[in-house]
Order: structure tokens, then C-alpha cells, then sequence
């Protein structure tokens, strides 16, 4: 036993930080929103040069064979800066499972996503709807009984607005000239959704983490009776708390990082369990960092509403924490194991 | 550098260990369920037990051997407690001992001093009970008023300390004493050991809810204190405190496994009476599972960083106040399955007895070992830097 991070894997969370905190600035999300380009071609091609789309493919499909743990560690930075590229819930998401895929549609994914620095989208009933379609270079649809790869060309669909406008989202209307399989994808489509499920948690840790950080900074900032705001203990409380949340669901999204990478028999539920806390922690991050900011929180201008917008969609697609509920519920009321302390490990 | 890889499961031996403990427990725990520890009989047999347990040098299994430990780490008294709690083993009597003084005479005491009291209180001869509260010092501990004047090598205590769990029963209390009359606030307070049957001592046991006396005052009129009873320095008080409380906040005091056990007990109470509960209840049963397996996931991240040489400060106030908040509502959502029979007495209901008792309990939780508010104040200033 030791959960401690490797120096590699903190190493790349590092680098991550670095980069990100110079190229995923709220100025440059915020002129996406204007431009209506929120995704930013500049940033992906430099985030591709560096390597990480590619990041969690093994050595010989052209990755940098990251493993899941310090892709967490990277994801939760991705989170922290609002990242609106879909890197980790797309891009990540599939290279970690590509090798599941039957032959004929992995064939298909590798000819079109050039060792990951292409992007390839997913629809998944838990993610009905793509992000950034007319990017990407193929989708995959796939639910418990059928998986199909189609190139965008062969796509109609329509574009959806999300209420964060960092997402540009599309509803599938057809498909046609499909590479499919009608295989029992009961395994394919679980360990999609578990992966999904985990990224997903993991960026809302790092986004819980920064509107916690922005609330401190803010409440240090602002005086109101002769004070700062942040010297009063109802003010304290709220900060306090969105601490306590955010401290108690990071091991969990570790862990289930883990588990994915040691193929553990429980990762769905520790999956699920990851976002369940994820959630909680960032419903609680939005409302009581709002509250923090007085009616500021509730402008426009100011930057909070960039990660509550974020945060919203996350918390909502890839099973929200209701859906990881019932997961977790089943898992336990059907299972066989002694439950208790011997059941963690 | 150290290479470390990470690894969060348990070794071969880790699991021969959990093995060991497992079958020492099948062998020597009671047979009968024990009285309570809160009375004097069920005092005794507590004591009792933490002979037997010493015997097998199962104290404190972190304490070195010469002491009566084993010398482990970390991970292994959480493999220790979770052994413990799976088999509902008696409640230690004298947990104020091993598990916060006991460290504190590791990293403050001298050689002499370590001598003197590891290993009665390892063997149960000493149990020990905590005096920092007393009626004017509270959440405000840096109020403390009772005085201990040196005197040709004694202290001379006077005044009074109150709220003392296992006071009533205990051989010897421990906390801060204002050694400097003319001092304020944190300084000038000295952290001293006394016996609690010399003259001049009065303990008066106050019943807490259960009725029982589960905490005591003390009166201290002219009681002599030899000066070596006293850790570190005369001044040095409230830094050794600090660090007292932050055991009693971290690790010790609270390991995971108490929390899963409530969990899965709860679990099973939900399947006996199903049919009667509302979906409301299953998210409950949920966020029990779900908070009880991140907490213990916490500590076992904690432990490992503390094994690898991080020390832990102020993050310990995140983790007192998820676990008290979480044991609250564990019981609270026992007694609404319990429906009509929660307030059954143990001769009508024995479990909604031990769910009723363990109710009344989880809401001192967020009172002892420093209120919540005073643990996000702390959270607030010190890991959020907001200010004071
Ligand atoms: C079961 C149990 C066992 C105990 N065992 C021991 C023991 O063994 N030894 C020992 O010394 N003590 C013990 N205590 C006492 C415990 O440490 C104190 O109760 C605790 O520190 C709070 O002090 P108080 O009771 O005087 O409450 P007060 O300090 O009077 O607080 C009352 C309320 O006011 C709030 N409050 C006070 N100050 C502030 C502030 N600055 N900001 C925000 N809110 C504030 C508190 O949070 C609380 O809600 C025990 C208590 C209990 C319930």
C-alpha cells in the first residue's frame, strides 16, 4: 500500500499546469465566445506538438503511454482552466479504450485519427450529444448492443447550443456508409462509460478546486463594512466547506484512476463513486462561490460564470450524480462481498 | 530521490498481518459483550481488556517494541483498526492515552518520562483522561486559568477542569496549566501530567446524555506535581498541545474503519426493512457508503504521504469535520428506517438500543476535539488564507 503519486506522474501534471495556465486563459475563452469558435485551433495544435492528445496511447500506437493515474492528474488542470477543448473527455477517452474496439472499427480509428492527434467524437446514451462534431475526423456511436464508426461526411446531424458556450454540441438526425458491429458490447460500452464517467469527475476537481481559489481571492479583495468580506465567519464557513468537499473527492477520482490501470473487477463502481463525490463537490463549489461573490457572482463579466458553466454540463453528462446513485446502490445491494472494511481494497 | 510507485492495495504481507490480528481476535476477545466503559464494573473490564491486549502487544502496534509496540507503520494500525472494528472489539478505555498522549511522549518527553509512562499505559495501569477544557475555556482554550505555581520542585495546581472524558474512572489527567501568572492568553501555559488520586483533587462526574458519567470536572485545590511531570519547557505548553490536538484531529483518534462498519451496518439495516423505506433513504444509504470509502481512501493517502515524510498541519480540521458530519447522519438515517421502534430500550429492541445510543453520541462528534466552526475558522485562515 501507498497511495502516493510517482515523481512522473506529478511531473506531468506539472507540465500541464504550466502550459495550461499560459494558453487557457478566461481571455482566450471568452474570445472564443465572441468569436463563435470557442474551440481554439491555436491551442489545439499546440497541445498536440506537446504530445498529450496522444498522451494515454501505449508507445506503439504513437502515444506517450501516460498511464491513468497521472492522466487524472493532467485532466483535473484541464479542469482547472476550463479547457474547451475536448481532450480529455474525447480525446483521452478513446485512446484509453481503442484496443477494445472490434478490428474492423479500430482499423477504422486508427487510419483517420493520426496516433491520436486528430479528433474523434463519441456518442454514448450517456453523452447523447458530441461535442465540437465538425472537428472531428470520425464519430463513434455505440450503446450496450451495436457499435458503429462513421466519418463525418456520412453524418447529418444539427448543431444544439449548450448553455456553456465553450461547447458546441450536435444532435445526430442519420448516418450512412457505417463500419458496424453488432456484437454484445455490454463490456465495450461499461468501460466507455466508466472512463467517461471518471474524466468527467476528474475535471470537475480541478474546476471545483479554481472557483474555490477565485472565491478566496475575491472575498481577500472586496471590503465591505471597513473589512475584507473574507474576515467574516459566514463567509469563511461557505469557502470552508467547498475545502471539505473537494478534499474528500479527489482520493476518490485517484483511486478510481487506479483502478482502471490495475483493470480492478470494482473500477465501474469506483468510477462511479469518483463522480458521485465530483459532483457533490461542485454543486457546492458553484453555489456557495457564487453566494461569496454577491451579486458580482451573477454578472456576466465577471470570470466565475466561465467555470459554473463548465461545471453544469460536466456535472450532467456521463451520468449525473443521481445515475452513479442508483450504480452505486445496485453494487451494493447485490453484492456478494462482505461489505465494510474489507470491501476498499 | 526516492522512487516510490504507487500501489493502493495491500501486500502479501500486509495481508499475512491482517491474518495475524484476525485470529488473535477470534482467540482472546471477551465472550460476553462488556458493561459500559462509563461505569465503574464495565471501567474495570475495560481495563482488563487492554491487559489482555498488551499481551499480545497489540496496544499500539506503531509504538516501538520497547515500549510494548511492534514497531509498524502506519498502514498497518489502519489494518489493526479495521480488524478491530470488523469483530466490534470493546471501545478503548484508553484511547486518550495511546493514541494522543502516547505520541506526544514520543516526540516531547524525555527518556525518563517515555520510560515512566508508555508502558503503564500501554498495559492499561494507566488510563489516562484529557484536562484542557475548563468552564471559562472552551472553544477559547487559550483562556485556561488553573494555575500551576512552582514550589522547591513541585507545581502547585489550583482550579478546575471540566468535560474530562473517562475523568471519573481515570488514574491520571494530562493538558495545559498556566504556569506564568502573568502571562495572556496562549503563553505562560505549561503542559503537565497529574495523577489524579493525590490530595486535593476532586473529581465530580457529570452524566452526559446516556446518563452515564462519560465525562468528569476536576478540582485542583494546592495539589503538589513534581516539576518532571511536566513535557517540554515550562512556556512550551501550547505548541505540544497543538500538536496533541492534531493527532486527536488526524489520524488517531478516527481511523476510517469505524465509519465503512456504521455503513455496511446500515446497509443491512435498510435490506431487513426495505419495504417500508422511501427512495429518500437509499440515497442516504449511498452517501454513507460513498463518504465512509472516501474517508477511508483520505487517510490511507494521508498515512502513505506521512510514510513518505510529509507531515500533516491544519488539513487535518477538513477530515474532523467530514467524519463527524458523516456519523451524524448515518445514525440519524438509522433511526428513520428504525421508524417507530428508535426509541425502543435494549430489552425491547437491541439493535434500535445500540442505533439510539451511537445517535445521541454522533452529535458530540462536532463538539469535541475542537467545535466545527473552530475547525473551518481554521480551515479558512490558515489553508484558505483568508483573514483572522
Ligand atoms: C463528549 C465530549 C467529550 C469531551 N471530552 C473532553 C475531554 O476529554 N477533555 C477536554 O478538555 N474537553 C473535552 N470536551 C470538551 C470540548 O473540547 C469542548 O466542548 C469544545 O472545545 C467546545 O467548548 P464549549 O463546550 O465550551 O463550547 P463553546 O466554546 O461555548 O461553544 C459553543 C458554541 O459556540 C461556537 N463558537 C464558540 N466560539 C466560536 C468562534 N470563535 N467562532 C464560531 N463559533 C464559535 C461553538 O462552535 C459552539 O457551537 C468534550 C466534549 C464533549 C461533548
Amino acid at each position: 500500500m501507498k497511495f502516493v503519486f510517482t515523481e512522473d506522474q506529478l511531473q506531468f501534471q506539472d507540465t500541464m499546469r504550466g502550459f495550461l495556465s499560459q494558453e487557457c486563459t478566461p481571455d482566450s475563452i471568452r474570445s472564443g465566445w465572441v468569436d463563435k469558435q470557442p474551440l481554439n485551433q491555436q491551442r489545439w495544435n499546440a497541445i498536440a506538438e506537446l504530445g498529450v492528445l496522444g498522451a494515454n496511447l501505449s508507445e506503439e500506437d504513437g502515444g506517450l503511454g501516460v498511464d491513468q493515474v497521472a492522466l487524472a492528474l493532467m485532466v483535473e488542470e484541464m479542469g482547472y482552466v476550463a479547457l474547451p477543448e475536448p481532450i480529455a473527455e474525447q480525446s483521452f477517452l478513446i485512446n484509453d479504450v481503442l484496443h477494445l474496439f472490434p478490428d474492423q472499427i479500430q482499423d477504422a480509428i486508427r487510419a483517420e485519427f493520426n496516433e491520436g492527434k486528430e479528433y474523434i467524437a463519441v456518442s454514448h446514451p450517456q453523452n447523447p450529444h458530441p461535442v465540437f462534431l465538425s472537428e472531428a475526423k470520425g464519430l463513434i456511436m455505440i450503446d450496450e448492443t451495436s457499435c458503429h464508426f462513421v466519418k463525418p461526411s456520412d453524418v447529418s446531424s444539427e448543431l444544439i447550443k449548450s448553455n456553456d458556450p465553450s461547447r458546441v454540441l450536435s444532435r445526430i438526425l442519420g448516418v450512412k456508409n457505417t463500419i458496424s458491429s453488432d456484437d454484445n458490447f455490454q463490456q465495450l460500452n461499461q468501460e466507455i462509460n466508466s472512463r467517461g464517467t471518471l474524466l468527467t469527475a476528474s475535471l470537475l476537481l480541478g474546476l471545483s478546486q479554481k472557483m474555490l481559489d477565485l472565491s478566496s481571492a475575491y472575498v481577500l479583495d472586496r471590503n465591505q463594512f471597513g473589512k475584507p468580506i473574507g474576515s467574516f465567519q459566514a463567509v469563511k464557513h461557505m469557502l470552508a466547506d467547498i475545502a471539505v468537499a473537494i478534499e474528500f473527492a479527489r482520493p476518490a477520482v485517484y483511486r478510481a484512476s487506479y483502478s482502471l490501470l490495475e483493470t480492478n473487477p470494482k473500477s465501474a463502481l469506483h468510477c462511479a463513486h469518483a463522480k458521485y463525490m465530483a459532483v457533490k463537490a461542485a454543486e457546492l463549489a458553484c453555489k456557495n462561490s457564487i453566494q461569496a461573490h454577491g451579486a458580482m457572482g451573477y454578472t456576466w463579466e465577471m470570470d466565475l460564470h466561465i467555470y459554473m458553466r463548465k461545471s453544469w454540463s460536466l456535472m450532467a453528462c456521463w451520468g449525473n450524480d443521481d445515475y452513479q446513485q442508483n450504480i452505486i446502490f445496485n453494487t451494493l445491494r447485490s453484492s456478494d462481498d462482505e461489505l465494510g472494511v474489507l470491501y476498499t481494497f | 530521490m526516492q522512487i516510490l510507485k504507487m500501489k493502493i492495495s495491500f501486500t502479501e504481507e500486509q495481508n499475512t498481518f491482517r491474518q495475524e490480528i484476525r485470529s488473535w481476535l477470534v482467540a482472546n476477545l471477551p465472550k460476553e459483550k462488556l458493561k459500559s466503559l462509563d461505569t465503574k464494573e464495565g471501567f474495570e473490564q475495560h481495563r482488563e481488556w487492554e491487559k489482555t491486549l498488551n499481551s499480545g502487544n497489540w496496544s499500539m502496534v506503531t509504538w516501538p517494541k520497547e515500549y510494548g509496540g511492534r514497531g509498524l507503520n502506519l498502514i498497518e494500525w489502519l489494518i489493526f483498526e479495521e480488524e478491530y472494528y470488523r469483530v466490534e472489539a470493546p471501545t478503548r478505555v484508553n484511547q486518550n492515552g495511546v493514541f494522543l498522549l502516547g505520541p506526544t511522549l514520543m516526540e516531547f518527553g524525555t527518556d525518563d518520562q517515555k520510560n515512566k509512562f508508555l508502558n503503564a499505559m500501554a498495559s492499561g495501569d494507566h488510563i489516562w483522561a484529557q484536562g484542557w477544557s475548563e468552564p471559562g475555556a472552551g472553544s477559547d482554550m487559550a483562556a485556561i486559568r488553573t494555575t500551576a505555581v512552582l514550589e522547591d520542585g513541585f507545581f502547585v495546581i489550583n482550579g478546575q477542569k471540566t468535560w474530562s472524558s473517562r475523568a471519573a474512572y481515570a488514574d491520571y489527567t494530562f493538558g495545559l496549566f498556566r504556569t506564568d501568572l502573568e502571562s495572556e492568553r496562549h503563553h505562560g501555559l505549561s503542559f503537565i501530567l497529574a495523577p489524579l488520586d493525590l490530595p486535593g483533587i476532586t473529581v465530580r462526574p457529570i452524566p452526559q446524555l446516556d446518563g452515564e458519567p462519560g465525562f468528569a470536572e476536576i478540582y485542583f485545590d494546592d495539589v503538589r506535581v513534581p516539576v518532571e511531570n511536566m513535557i517540554g519547557g515550562e512556556g512550551d505548553g501550547w505548541k505540544i498541545a497543538m500538536a496533541t490536538a492534531g493527532f486527536e484531529r488526524g489520524l488517531m483518534l478516527r481511523s476510517p474503519a469505524r465509519f465503512q462498519q456504521t455503513a455496511a451496518k446500515l446497509l443491512s439495516l435498510y435490506l431487513e426493512n426495505e419495504s417500508q423505506c422511501s427512495p429518500a433513504i437509499q440515497a442516504k444509504i449511498v452517501e454513507a457508503w460513498a463518504k465512509s470509502e472516501s474517508y477511508a481512501l483520505s487517510i490511507y493517502h494521508t498515512a502513505s504521504k506521512m510514510m513518505s515524510g510529509a507531515s500533516i498541519g491544519s488539513e487535518s480540521s477538513l477530515g474532523k469535520i467530514f467524519w463527524s458530519e458523516l456519523d451524524y447522519m448515518m445514525h440519524e438515517t438509522a433511526l428513520k428506517i428504525l421508524g417507530a421502534s428508535a426509541e425502543l430500550d435494549e430489552e425491547q429492541h437491541q439493535n434500535a438500543a445500540q442505533w439510539i445510543k451511537g445517535f445521541m453520541f454522533s452529535y458530540a462528534g462536532p463538539i469535541y476535539a475542537g467545535t466545527n466552526e473552530i475547525q473551518k475558522n481554521i480551515i479558512a485562515e490558515r489553508l484558505l488564507g483568508l483573514p483572522r
